[in-house]
C-alpha cells in the first residue's frame, strides 16, 4: 500500500524544511517512491539589500545564514570587489580564507556529529536527545559510548573552530571583518601563536577523532554507499583563492561522462513552475531573473525556486568539490558524501598552515578604493555545503538590485519545469524504510547534503523594469538594451 | 562521558562566589534541577538564520555552567531545540503539545514572526495534518510560558529580515503577542548573556529589565566610576564610553580601512557611542582572550539596539535618530 508520510520539520538542518516522502513496497522491499521537498520559510534578503550602501552587503547578507556566515561574507565582499575594481592585498585574501576556514570545519563536524551521528546512534539519555527515533542495532554498546562522548567533544571542538576564527574575524557567528576591498583585522604575533594552538588541536581532532569516525559509521553501514545517489551530477564553483590557483577548481562532472567539464555561469537558469513565485519569472539567469511571490499557488510546494545547468539538475557539497578537485575517487551516495566532508576537513588544515604563515609579518589587508557610482559585480564561492553566488547592481552609489544562489537551492530544490525531481528528491527514491512513522533512513539521506535553508528560502528581487543583459561566458554582464 | 545535573550543581558550588550565587540561590537551584518536573526550555526558530543556536553552542566561561555541555546536560530542561534534538516530524507537535499540557516552560525564540501570506512564510512544523506557522505557535505557545526569551535582535525587535521594506512584514514577538518578553538581544545573541538570563528565570530571582526590556544587569554598564552596589544615580554607559580606543576619539581617528590599528572608528561609521551593551572582549573565548568587532578594527554596528540595521550605511558616520 503506497503511504505519504510527512517529515515537518526536518530536524538537525539549518532552517525550515518538510519533506514528504511517498513509501511503497517494490520488488519485495518497502521503499521510497517519490519526494517532495518543501522550504518553508521566506524572508528576503534581496529586497532588504535594494536601496543600501553596496559596502553594507558582507554584513547584511551574512544574516542569511548563521551556519555559514562568512561563505555569504565572502561572497559579498568578491562581488563588491568585482563591482569596484579592487584588489585586496594578499594578506587580507589569506585572513578571509583563514575566517571562512575555521567555519567550514566548525560546520563540517557540527555535521558530522550534532546534525548527522543520531541518525545512526542513540544520543544521550535526556532531552533534548530523547525521545529519539529508532536507529537500529548495527553499533555496540561500547562503540555507542564512545561515539556519545566524541559527540560531545565535538561540541567543544566546533566552539574552538569559531574561536579561531575570531581571532581575526572578531566575532563568530556574523563577523564585521569581511569588507569591500579586503579585510579589517590586522595581524599579532599573539594572534598567530593563538590560531596555531587551536589549528593544530583542532587538526588532531580531524584527524585523530572525525576521519575514524567517519569511516566507523560507514563500516558499519556499507549499504548507504548504494542509497542516496540522485542524479550523480555534480557542480563546484572552486573556493580559496590563492597563490598557484586555488584550494578547489571549479568544474562540474556529469554522471556517466568522463573527466571534469568546465564551468560558465552563464548556463544557470532559475525554474519556478513548481516554487511559490509568479511563471511569468520562470526560466531566467540569476543575474536578470525576478521574483515575485505567489502563495497559494496551484502547482506549487516551495519557497525555494529550482536552479538549473542547461536545465540539468547538480549537487554541489564537499563531494562536489572534492571530485571535481581530483581528490575524492569514490561514488555518489550517503556515505560518499560524509567521507568526501571529512577528507575535505581534514585536508582544509594544511592549507590554512600555509595561510597562517602568510598572514605572519602583520600589515593591513585592505586596498583603498574610490566608490564608483555605478556597476554591477559576481561573486562565486563556495559555502561549507556547496555553490553559493551573489550578484550586485550599483546605481546612484546605491544597491539597485541583489541576488543570491545559494547551495540548498541546488540541493534542496523543488521540481523543475520538465517536472524533475531537484537533487535531494531524486536521491531519496529507492531509499528502503523499516518503519513508516519513524523514516530514519529517510533522514540520513536529507542529512547526507547537509540543508541549509536558512540560506536558500531568502529569494526575492524587485522588478528590473525591462533591463535586459546578455551574459559572456565568464558570467560577466553585458548590458544590452 | 560523564556529565549530569548533580556536576552542574557541583560546578555552582565551586563558584558561587564568582556567579554572584548565594547559598540560598544554590539550595533553590538544587531543589528546582532535583524536580522532575523542572521547568523545561523550549526553543523555536522564526525567521532566524540558526545564528542565534551556533552562538548558543558557542557556550563558554569561567563560571557555571562553563561550557554548552554543562549547560544542555546539566543545567538546562532543554526540550526542544531543532538543530539539536534528536526527533523530527510528528514528535516534535507531540512534545509541544505535551509542554503547552504542562504548562510553566520558558519559552526561548529565534528569529522575528514574519505575518505576510498568512504567516506561511515560516511553518514551524506540522501536526496531525496540519501546518502550525511560526505566527500561530508562538500566540499558543507563549500563552502557557512562565517566560518568553527572545534570543537575538530579531525575536526582540525584528532585526535585518524586517529592515528596509521587510518584505516578508516580520514584527518582534512582543509586537506579535501584545505582551512583554525578556530581550537579549544581540546578532547574534551572546551566548552567556542568555544562559544567565536562563538561569535566573530558573534559579526564580528578578531579572530587572531597561526600556526595551533588556536585563539591566547585562546591558547597562554603570557609569561614574561607580561598581554597582546601587545608591547613586544610573547613568547609561554605552560601548564608546568604556572602548579601550576612547582616548583616541579626539585626535586619533582612523579615516580609512587601511590604517586602524588603535585609532577610533567614529568617522568609518562606528555606532558605539549609541549602543548599550557590555561587548568588550565578550565574544569566541574566556574573558581575557576572547574578541570582538572593534577588536579587529570593525566599527561597531549597533547589532544590540531596537534599531539595528537602520536605513542608514555602516560604513559612514552614523547620525542617531535619522
Amino acid at each position: 500500500m503506497r503511504i505519504t508520510a510527512s517529515i515537518d520539520p526536518v530536524t538537525r538542518i539549518e532552517g525550515h524544511l518538510k519533506v514528504d516522502v511517498e513509501i511503497d513496497t517494490v520488488d519485495g522491499v518497502q521503499q521510497v517512491v517519490d519526494a517532495h521537498c518543501v522550504g518553508t520559510l521566506f524572508r528576503g534578503f534581496e529586497k532588504i539589500m535594494e536601496g543600501r550602501d553596496p559596502r553594507d552587503a558582507p554584513n547584511i547578507t551574512s544574516r542569511i545564514c548563521g551556519v555559514c556566515p562568512t561563505s555569504h561574507g565572502m561572497a559579498a565582499a568578491m562581488t563588491l570587489d568585482s563591482a569596484y575594481g579592487v584588489t585586496p592585498p594578499n594578506i587580507g585574501l589569506m585572513m578571509r580564507n583563514l575566517v571562512h576556514g575555521a567555519c567550514f570545519l566548525e560546520s563540517h563536524i557540527l555535521h558530522f556529529y550534532i546534525l548527522s551521528l543520531l541518525d545512526y546512534v542513540k544520543g544521550p539519555a535526556m532531552p533534548p536527545w530523547q525521545p529519539g527515533w529508532d536507529t537500529g542495532r548495527r553499533i555496540d554498546a561500547t562503540t555507542e559510548a564512545r561515539l556519545q562522548g566524541n559527540y560531545l567533544k565535538a561540541l567543544e571542538m566546533r566552539r574552538k573552530c569559531h574561536e579561531m576564527g575570531a581571532i581575526y574575524g572578531g566575532k563568530l557567528p556574523h563577523t564585521p571583518a569581511f569588507i569591500a576591498g579586503g579585510f579589517t583585522a590586522v595581524s599579532t604575533a599573539q594572534n598567530i601563536t593563538d590560531f596555531q594552538v587551536l589549528l593544530t588541536e583542532i587538526g588532531d581532532f580531524v584527524e585523530g577523532t572525525l576521519l575514524p569516525d567517519v569511516e566507523l559509521v560507514a563500516a558499519l553501514y556499507p549499504d548507504y554507499f548504494s542509497i542516496g545517489k540522485g542524479y550523480g551530477n555534480l557542480m563546484s564553483y572552486g573556493v580559496f583563492e590563492q597563490s598557484g590557483g586555488p584550494l578547489f577548481t571549479p568544474g562540474l562532472i556529469e554522471d556517466g561522462v568522463a573527466g571534469v567539464q568546465e564551468l560558465e555561469v552563464s548556463r544557470i537558469s532559475e525554474q519556478v513552475t513548481y516554487s511559490w513565485y509568479d511563471d511569468i519569472t520562470n526560466d531566467k539567469h540569476p543575474s536578470v531573473g525576478e521574483t515575485v511571490p505567489e502563495y497559494p499557488k496551484d502547482a506549487g510546494y516551495s519557497w525555494l525556486k529550482a536552479p538549473r545547468y542547461d536545465g540539468t539538475n547538480f549537487e554541489c557539497g564537499p563531494l562536489a568539490r572534492m571530485k571535481v578537485n581530483g581528490d575524492y575517487a569514490g561514488d555518489v551516495s550517503v556515505m560518499d558524501r560524509h567521507i568526501a566532508r571529512s577528507q575535505e576537513a581534514f585536508k582544509l588544515i594544511s592549507a590554512m598552515q600555509v595561510w597562517l604563515g602568510a598572514v605572519a609579518d602583520g600589515g593591513s589587508g585592505y586596498t583603498p578604493f574610490t566608490l564608483p557610482t555605478t556597476g554591477n559585480g559576481v561573486g562565486l564561492t563556495e559555502a561549507p555545503r556547496g555553490a553559493l553566488a551573489h550578484w550586485i547592481d550599483v546605481a546612484d552609489s546605491k544597491v539597485s538590485n541583489y541576488q543570491v544562489v545559494t547551495p540548498t537551492c541546488w540541493n534542496c530544490s523543488p521540481r523543475d519545469s520538465a517536472g524533475n525531481r531537484g537533487p535531494l528528491e531524486e536521491a531519496l527514491v529507492g531509499t528502503p524504510v523499516a518503519k513508516v512513522d519513524q523514516p530514519v533512513e529517510v533522514l540520513r539521506v536529507i542529512h547526507s547534503v547537509d540543508p541549509c535553508l536558512d540560506c536558500a528560502t531568502h529569494v526575492m528581487r524587485p522588478d528590473r523594469k525591462g533591463k535586459v543583459y546578455i551574459i559572456d561566458r565568464s558570467g560577466t554582464r553585458i548590458e544590452n538594451e | 562521558m560523564n556529565f549530569s545535573r548533580r556536576r552542574f550543581l557541583e560546578y555552582c558550588g565551586v563558584a558561587a562566589g564568582a556567579i554572584g550565587l548565594t547559598p540560598g540561590d544554590l539550595a533553590g537551584l538544587n531543589e528546582a534541577l532535583a524536580n522532575p518536573s523542572a521547568p523545561e526550555v523550549i526553543w523555536l526558530h522564526g525567521s532566524s538564520c540558526t545564528g542565534c543556536s551556533v552562538s548558543f553552542l558557542n557556550r563558554i566561561s569561567d563560571t557555571a555552567p562553563e561550557t554548552i555541555v554543562e549547560v544542555v546536560a546539566g543545567a538546562v530542561n532543554l526540550t526542544h531545540h531543532a538543530t539539536i534534538m534528536t526527533f523530527a516530524g510528528e514528535s516534535c507537535g507531540a512534545v509541544l503539545e505535551h509542554a503547552i499540557k504542562r504548562g510553566n516552560y520558558i519559552l526561548v525564540l529565534e528569529g522575528g514572526v514574519p505575518l505576510a501570506f498568512g504567516g506561511h512564510c515560516c511553518i514551524t512544523y506540522s501536526y496531525k495534518g496540519e501546518e502550525v506557522t511560526y505566527a500561530a505557535a508562538v500566540s499558543e505557545l507563549a500563552l502557557h510560558a512562565s517566560h518568553v526569551v527572545c534570543a537575538g535582535t530579531c525575536s526582540s525587535f525584528g532585526g535585518i529580515p524586517a529592515a528596509g521594506s521587510n518584505p516578508s512584514r516580520v514584527v518582534s514577538v512582543s509586537e506579535h503577542i501584545g505582551a512583554g518578553t525578556i530581550n537579549i538581544s544581540g546578532c547574534p545573541v551572546n551566548p552567556n548573556w542568555l544562559v544567565w538570563a536562563v538561569v535566573q528565570l530558573l534559579l526564580g530571582n528578578p531579572v530587572e529589565l531597561d526600556e526595551d526590556n533588556r536585563p539591566v544587569a547585562l546591558y547597562q554598564q554603570m557609569g561614574g566610576g561607580g561598581g554597582g552596589g546601587g545608591g547613586g544615580t544610573r547613568v547609561w554607559e554605552t560601548i564608546h564610553q568604556s572602548c579601550p580606543r576612547k582616548s583616541a576619539y579626539i585626535s586619533n581617528r582612523a579615516t580609512g580601512f587601511e590604517d586602524t590599528v588603535g585609532k577610533c572608528l567614529v568617522d568609518l561609521g562606528c555606532r558605539g557611542q549609541w549602543t548599550k551593551a557590555k561587548c568588550d572582549s565578550c565574544w569566541n573565548g574566556l574573558e581575557e582572550q576572547a574578541n570582538w568587532c572593534i577588536g579587529v578594527n570593525s566599527p561597531c554596528h549597533g547589532c544590540v539596539e531596537p534599531d539595528f540595521p537602520g536605513e542608514q550605511s555602516f560604513f559612514t558616520p552614523y547620525t542617531s535618530g535619522s
